[in-house]
């Protein structure tokens, strides 16, 4: 379970710096539980990019009434995991 | 039905904008999603007293002004530092306070001004400039009562880059817009489409109905044909204004006064300022005191439509139109910014969340 999510928090970490195009930060250096509104300074319009990439990938819908709650990198992984488990 | 819907499911993101024209005209938008806005009422003056004004509705009308250049000076700051970066100079007249505009446009660069353009703005002042019209000359003689309305906003506004002319359908003047387009395509004036939403209360004629909802849709698809080139419009533009449900409904508004939401977007960073300089979350929208349920407004569409990106992502069909519709959003409110031929040349049903 805890090695699915550090997977997972490892992927979306990719996905997020790929899709903003951040510079000086990695996967494995992305804080997880840094606050991506108010320490990274996204806003709804890249939650929604990245929710696609994260349907893409993970064949994960996220609902719009979710987008406001993920808020760090834990959180939207947790999210994901939550909805695979869901599934099986 | 079924098979479409599963379909459309099978659409990847990637594979979406992965068509090339897709992929240029996404890359295009997704620049200006740093955009943040909040809106300014400037004044409580007016030069005008029109039926129906969404101004002189509720309770901001009666705020104290506050035309003190420091004090806007230190409000305009605060907002640059908190993030705002385009700024909306609405009500009631902005025209009337040129020197508080341009404080404005000195500290936020990017920004629009809604005016009846009957007294110009200063040229150093860089915002894009929202003339309103609300039908023929003599509509407006009758609603506004102003003569010879639409020559003197042309001739205030004549070769001037800044100028939208924005044409609001009410259900009393839509065959009137198609003389105003060509007059206003012949002087080389833009012109965009708002619909008349009903202030909160209101029971006037102006309202519209399923058949002027009808009607509207069909004048401005006529009229998006007839000019591309004056008209910035999109068919999903016509879709999304013209619904027999309104915004809300269609797209659930993000702006605070229906969105409790305080985390991220509009529910986090907009506000809405009146003329003492005060706001209210609850009150907090682009067009106060709009009765909700009748918003069409093309300012809250602006907003409501393009956050809700996600939804649209469904197929090709679908994304292109959203795309058309922020490209024509970005193109009507951002100086600077030139509409593409749009992606999609007919109407696509607004997606609903969960499709």
């Amino acid at each position: 379970m805890n090695n699915n999510l550090d997977q997972t928090i490892l992927r979306i970490a990719e996905i997020i710096i790929n899709t903003l195009k951040l510079e000086d930060v990695t996967p494995e250096t992305f804080e997880a539980n840094l606050d991506l509104v108010d320490e990274v300074g996204i806003d709804s319009m890249d939650l929604a990019t990245i929710a696609l990439v994260i349907r893409d990938e993970f064949g994960v819908r996220i609902d719009e009434d979710d987008y406001p709650k993920l808020t760090t990198l834990r959180i939207i992984s947790e999210y994901i995991t939550e909805k695979l488990q869901g599934e099986e | 039905m079924a098979s479409q819907a599963l379909q459309d499911a099978c659409w990847k993101f990637a594979d979406i904008i992965a068509r090339p024209a897709i992929r240029d005209r996404w890359e295009k938008v997704r620049r200006y999603f740093f955009l943040r806005e909040s809106t300014y009422d400037m004044t409580h003056r007016c030069n005008m007293r029109c039926d129906g004004c969404y101004y002189f509705e509720g309770e901001k009308q009666f705020a104290v002004e506050n035309g003190d250049p420091v004090a806007w000076q230190e409000l305009m700051t605060a907002e640059k530092e908190r993030g705002i970066t385009f700024a909306v100079l609405a009500g009631a007249e902005p025209s009337l306070a040129p020197e508080l505009c341009r404080i404005c446009a000195d500290t936020i660069p990017l920004g629009a001004i809604a005016t009846n353009g009957l007294k110009s703005l200063p040229r150093e002042i860089d915002y894009r400039v929202h003339i309103s019209v609300w039908g023929s000359d003599a509509t407006s003689k009758a609603v506004r009562k102003a003569e010879h309305m639409l020559d003197r906003q042309i001739a205030n506004y004549e070769n001037d880059p800044r100028a939208v002319f924005v044409y609001t359908f009410t259900s009393q003047n839509i065959t009137e817009a198609a003389e105003v387009t060509k007059q206003l395509a012949k002087a080389g004036q833009q012109i965009t489409f708002n619909m008349f939403s009903a202030p909160e209360g209101y029971n006037g004629s102006l309202r519209h109905t399923p058949e002027s909802l009808s009607a509207a849709a069909a004048m401005m698809t006529g009229l998006l044909r007839e000019y591309p080139e004056s008209v910035l419009f999109s068919h999903y533009n016509i879709v999304a204004h013209t619904h027999r449900l309104g915004l809300h409904a269609l797209y659930s508004c993000s702006y605070p006064r229906m969105n409790p939401s305080t985390n991220v977007g509009l529910g986090r960073s907009f506000r809405q300022y009146r003329t003492d300089l005060q706001w209210d979350r609850d009150a907090a929208c682009c067009v106060p005191d709009t009765d909700c349920a009748d918003c069409r407004h093309y300012a809250a569409g602006s907003a409501v439509v393009t956050a809700r990106m996600y939804r649209h992502a469904t197929n090709p069909d679908t994304f292109s139109a959203w795309l058309d519709y922020v490209d024509t959003y970005l193109a009507v409110w951002v100086r600077g910014y030139d509409k593409s031929p749009n992606l999609c040349d007919h109407p696509v049903t607004p997606p609903a969340d969960g499709q």
